[in-house]
C-alpha cells in the first residue's frame, strides 16, 4: 500500500494554527533580539566602566540584567523552543525538515545556548564578588556568545525562506543550505534590530533610575538614544540589501501588499528617528511611560507586521522551498533522493495517500462527500487560510464563495492543480476529490 | 497500525549521522535535563516550606532565600538542556514526537504560556519573599502548581509518542476525525516515579550545600549541620519512597529483571548507602548522576521496545552523512564549550568560596580559562564567517 510521510493535522478555527506560531514568534523576537543587543551593549558599557573607572555603569548593568533576566531568559528562553512546539503542531513536515537537515546546527547553537545561561547569571550576580578584569572577559565572552546564536539560527531561518542558490538541490549539504544568498543580509538587518532594541530597553531602565540620579539617568538615556539610532540605521540599511536576495515567490507576494508596508515601515522609521532624537537632545522628556509605550509600538506595530509579512513571503513553501506549508513535498531534491510527491497525488489522491484518513471516509460517497471535502479542504488549505466564513486569516470563504461549487472546482483544478499560482501549493488531486472540496467549500460560503 | 504506516513518516531527507549516535545524545542530555527539573521542583517545593517557617526559624530564615535562588537558576538550565533531547528526539522518533505535538496541539500551546506565567511568578515569589511580604507562600504554591502543571503536560507529550498503536483512535475516535489538539493521556505510576525523584535530588543538593559552605567562615556550623541533617533525611526517605514505585512501574512494564532494570536497583542501593552515611557528597553526586542515566537509558529501552515491536526499523534510518556540520557540532561542544563552562563554574566555585570579592590572579586556573575561552569564541567567529564566505563565493562566482 502507497503511503506519503503525512502527521494528523492540528487545526485551529478562526485564526489557524499558524498565528498560534506568529504570537510566540513576535514576543520571541522581541526578547532575544533585545538579549544578542543587550549583550553588545554590555560589552561595551563593561569596558567604558573599567577604562574610565566608571562603578555607577556597573549598577546600570545590573538593573538592566535584573529586567534581561526576565524579559530575555524568562520569556525570550522559553517562546524560543516555544515557536519550535507550535510549529512542529502547526507544520509537522517544516519542522522535520528544518531538524534533519540542521540538526548538527542546532546542536552547536545549544553549546552557545548553555554559556549563555551560566553566563547571565554570573555576568549579574557576579559584578561585585569577582575582579573587573575577569568580569569583563566574561562579559566580552558572553557578547560573542550571544551574536553566536544568532550566527547559528539565521542560515536556518534563511533556508525557511529559501536556500538562496540551487547548489543545496544537487549536493543535499547543510553548508549550502546555510550559507545562502539571502543569510548574511538578514544576519546584519537583525544585529541592527538588536542594537536598536537593546538601547529602546535601555531607556525603560535608564528613565526609571530619575529619581535617584538625574544625571545618570540623562546620560545614559542619551547614550541609548545615539546606540538606538544606529541600531535603526543599520536595520534600515541592510533591510534593503535583504530585500533584493529574496527569491522570486517572494517578491510576486511582496509586490501585492508593497504601497501598504512602505508606508508602515515610512512612518515608523520617522516615528522612532524623532524619538532617539529626543533621547539625545531632551533626555529629560523621555519618561519611563514613554519608553514602555514605545517599546510596545515597536512590538505591535513592527514586529508584528514584520513577522506575518516574512511568514506570507515564503508562501507556497514553509522550508527550502521543497516542502509546501501544506506538508506536501513539492520538488525533488537530489542530493537528499527526496522526491516530488505532488505526481503521486495525482494519481492516487490524498484519501488513498494519506495514512491519517479513517477507513470510512477513503471512498467517497454521496453521504460522506462534505465530510471528505472539509477534511480534504482542512489538510489540504488550513495551513495559510482560516475556514470560517469570518476567519482572521486569509479566510477561504469569501474568497472562493463567489466562484460557485463549478467555479471552485475548475479553479482548483486548472489553477492550483497546474501550479500556475506562484504564492499557492501545487494541489493536484484525482477529480473526486476536487469535487468534495468545492462541495464542502461552496456548502459553507453560501 | 502496521510497519508501513509508521516508517513511512521517517523524514525524507534521513538522518544526518548514525542513529546510535542520537540515541546515545538523547540519553545522555534527557538525564542532565531531568536532574535540573527535579531539582528545581524539589528546591522550590521546600522552599514554600521554607516561607512557612523562616518567621520563628533563622536557619530557615537563611536557607530559604537560598532554595528559591537554586530554584529560580535551575529552571532556566531545565529550559536550556531541554532544548537537546528535544533535538535529538526529533531526529530518530520524529513520527512520536510529531504525533503527539499535533494530537495534543491546543496543550502545546498552553504548556508555552503557562511555562512563561509560572515562571515569572516565581521571580515574583522571590522578590515577595525578599520584601517579606505576607502573600509570598501563597505566589509560591501558585507558581509551583503551574510549573508542575508543565511537567505534567510534557509527560502527557512523552506517553503519547510511545503510545503508537492508539494514535489512530486519539486521532479520530470511532473514525470521526478530532483536530482540537485536547488529547491528555497520563501514566500515573510513571509519572509518580519520576516527580518522587525530586526529593532524594534535593536532599543530596543539600548534602552538597552544607559541604560546600562548610569552608567558610560567615556560615554556623550548625546550621550546616542543620541542612545536612535535613538533606540526608530527605535523600534517604525519597529514595526509598522512588526505588518501590520503579520496582512498581518495572512490574508493570515486565522490565523488572532486564539487566539494565537490576543495574538501577544496585546503583540506587549503593546511592541510599552513600547518602545515608554521607561521607562525601560529590561522591554521592558522582552516583546519582549514574542513577539518572540508568533511569534515562530505561526510558530509551522502553521506547525503543514498543517502536521496535510494531516494526519501526530505528538503525535502519537512511542516512545522509553530513561532516562539515558534525565536525562543527564535536569542535564546539568540546573544544569551546567544555572551556567556556569550565571557565564559568570555576568562577563560580571561587566566588562561592571566598567572602568578599574574588580576584583572578594573573596565571590562576580562572584567568587562563577566561584567557582561553575569549580566545576560542573570537576564533569560531572568524572561521564561522570563513567559512560562510567561501561556500556562499563556491556556489555563486
Amino acid at each position: 500500500m502507497d503511503l506519503l510521510g503525512f502527521y494528523p493535522l492540528f487545526y485551529v478555527p478562526e485564526i489557524g494554527s499558524a498565528w498560534l506560531m506568529g504570537i510566540t514568534g513576535a514576543i520571541h523576537i522581541m526578547a532575544s533580539h533585545t538579549s544578542v543587543g543587550a549583550a553588545l551593549l554590555f560589552a561595551f558599557l563593561a569596558h567604558k566602566a573599567q577604562k574610565e573607572n566608571r562603578t555607577d555603569l556597573y549598577d546600570y548593568m545590573k538593573r538592566y540584567g535584573m529586567f534581561l533576566l526576565i524579559f530575555s531568559y524568562v520569556i525570550g528562553s522559553i517562546t524560543g523552543p516555544g515557536i519550535w512546539y507550535t510549529a512542529t503542531a502547526a507544520s509537522p513536515r517544516g519542522i522535520s525538515a528544518l531538524i534533519h537537515n540542521f540538526v548538527w546546527v542546532w546542536a552547536t547553537e545549544w553549546v552557545f545556548f548553555v554559556y549563555e545561561v551560566l553566563g547571565v547569571f554570573a555576568l549579574i550576580y557576579f559584578i561585585d564578588k569577582v575582579d573587573r578584569k575577569t568580569h569583563l572577559k566574561l562579559t566580552y565572552t558572553f557578547a560573542i556568545a550571544s551574536v553566536g546564536t544568532l550566527a547559528l539560527i539565521i542560515g536556518i531561518i534563511s533556508f525557511m525562506m529559501w536556500p538562496g542558490t540551487e547548489a543545496y538541490y544537487a549536493t543535499g549539504s547543510a553548508s549550502d543550505a546555510f550559507f545562502g544568498t539571502n543569510t548574511f543580509p538578514h544576519m546584519f538587518l537583525r544585529i541592527g534590530f538588536m542594537i536598536m532594541m537593546s538601547g529602546i530597553i535601555g531607556m525603560i531602565i535608564s528613565s526609571a533610575m530619575r529619581k535617584e540620579n538625574k544625571e545618570l539617568s540623562e546620560e545614559l538615556t542619551q547614550k541609548m538614544g545615539w546606540v538606538s539610532l544606529l541600531g535603526g540605521f543599520v536595520t534600515v540599511f541592510f533591510f534593503m540589501w535583504y530585500i533584493d536576495t529574496l527569491p522570486a515567490n517572494a517578491h510576486a507576494l511582496l509586490g501585492m501588499a508593497k504601497d501598504s508596508i512602505i508606508l508602515n515601515r515610512i512612518i515608523l522609521a520617522i516615528l522612532f528617528s524623532i524619538y532617539f532624537l529626543i533621547a539625545i537632545a531632551k533626555p529629560q522628556w523621555v519618561t519611563r511611560t514613554l519608553a514602555i509605550t514605545m517599546m510596545f509600538i515597536i512590538g505591535i506595530v513592527g514586529v508584528w507586521p514584520g513577522e506575518k509579512l516574512r511568514e506570507t513571503m515564503r508562501k507556497p513553501w514553509v522550508a527550502g522551498q521543497y516542502v509546501y506549508s501544506n506538508q506536501i513535498i513539492g520538488r525533488d531534491v537530489p542530493g537528499k533522493e527526496i522526491k516530488d510527491e505532488t505526481p503521486l497525488l495525482a494519481e492516487k489522491g490524498l484519501l488513498k495517500l494519506n495514512p491519517w484518513i479513517p477507513d470510512r471516509l477513503r471512498t467517497i460517497t454521496p453521504e460522506n462527500k462534505l465530510e471528505v471535502g472539509k477534511l480534504l479542504t482542512r489538510i489540504a488549505c488550513s495551513n495559510c487560510h482560516s475556514l470560517e466564513k469570518e476567519g482572521l486569516y486569509r479566510p477561504l470563504m469569501p474568497l472562493a464563495g463567489p466562484m460557485g461549487e463549478d467555479g471552485i472546482r475548475d479553479y482548483m483544478k486548472n489553477v492550483i492543480g497546474t501550479g500556475s499560482s506562484p504564492y499557492m501549493p501545487t494541489i493536484a488531486l484525482p477529480d473526486e476529490e476536487y469535487d468534495a472540496m468545492a462541495a464542502y467549500i461552496a456548502s459553507q460560503a453560501k | 497500525m502496521d510497519a508501513t504506516f509508521i516508517n513511512v513518516m521517517k523524514d525524507a531527507a534521513g538522518v544526518p549521522f548514525y542513529p546510535v549516535v542520537f540515541q546515545g545524545l538523547y540519553v545522555l542530555t534527557w538525564a542532565l535535563h531531568a536532574a535540573f527539573v527535579l531539582l528545581a521542583l524539589g528546591s522550590m517545593g521546600l522552599s514554600i516550606y521554607g516561607s512557612t517557617q523562616q518567621k520563628s526559624d533563622p536557619y530557615w530564615k537563611i536557607l530559604t532565600p537560598h532554595l528559591i535562588m537554586t530554584g529560580k537558576i535551575s529552571v532556566s538550565v531545565l529550559i536550556v538542556l531541554g532544548v537537546a533531547p528535544l533535538l535529538f528526539t526529533q531526529v530518530i522518533y520524529d513520527s512520536g514526537w510529531y504525533v503527539a505535538n499535533t494530537l495534543s496541539g491546543a496543550w502545546v500551546f498552553i504548556f508555552i504560556y503557562a511555562l512563561v506565567i509560572g515562571y515569572m511568578m516565581y521571580y515574583w515569589y522571590q522578590y515577595a519573599n525578599k520584601k517579606g511580604s505576607s502573600g509570598n507562600t501563597l505566589i509560591g504554591i501558585i507558581s509551583f502548581a503551574i510549573l508542575v502543571f508543565c511537567g505534567v503536560l510534557m509527560h502527557n507529550f512523552a506517553v503519547e509518542a510511545i503510545s503508537p498503536t492508539k494514535w489512530m483512535d486519539w486521532y479520530a475516535p470511532n473514525g470521526v476525525v478530532d483536530n482540537a489538539g485536547w488529547n491528555m493521556h497520563l501514566d500515573l505510576l510513571r509519572l509518580g516515579f519520576m516527580v518522587s525523584l525530586m526529593i532524594p535530588v534535593t536532599g543530596i543538593f543539600m548534602q552538597n550545600y552544607s559541604r560546600f559552605l562548610s569552608t567558610r567562615e560567615d556560615f554556623e556550623p550548625k546550621y550546616l549541620e542543620f541542612v545536612k541533617n535535613i538533606g540526608t533525611k530527605m535523600a534517604v526517605i525519597g529514595l526509598l519512597i522512588s526505588a518501590a514505585l520503579f520496582a512498581v512501574w518495572m512490574l508493570k512494564e515486565n522490565l523488572l529483571l532486564h539487566p539494565l532494570s537490576l543495574a538501577t536497583v544496585v546503583s540506587v542501593v549503593i546511592l541510599l548507602v552513600l547518602a545515608m552515611r554521607n561521607k562525601n557528597s560529590y561522591v554521592t553526586t558522582g552516583m546519582l548522576v549514574i542513577v539518572a542515566l540508568f533511569i534515562s537509558g530505561i526510558r530509551e529501552l522502553i521506547r525503543y521496545n514498543i517502536m521496535s515491536g510494531i516494526g519501526y526499523d530505528l538503525y535502519g534510518y537512511p542516512m545522509n552523512l553530513e561532516w562539515e556540520t558534525i565536525i562543527m557540532f564535536l569542535l564546539t561542544f568540546v573544544v569551546l564549550g567544555f572551556t567556556g563552562i569550565a571557565f564559568i563554574l570555576t568562577m563560580a566555585w571561587k566566588v562561592g568560596k571566598t567572602k568578599g570579592v574574588y580576584t583572578a590572579t594573573e596565571g590562576s586556573a580562572v584567568s587562563r580559562l577566561a584567557n582561553a575561552s575569549l580566545t576560542l569564541f573570537i576564533l569560531w567567529i572568524v572561521v564561522y564567517f570563513g567559512w560562510g564566505m567561501v561556500a556562499l563565493f563556491k556556489n555563486t562566482l
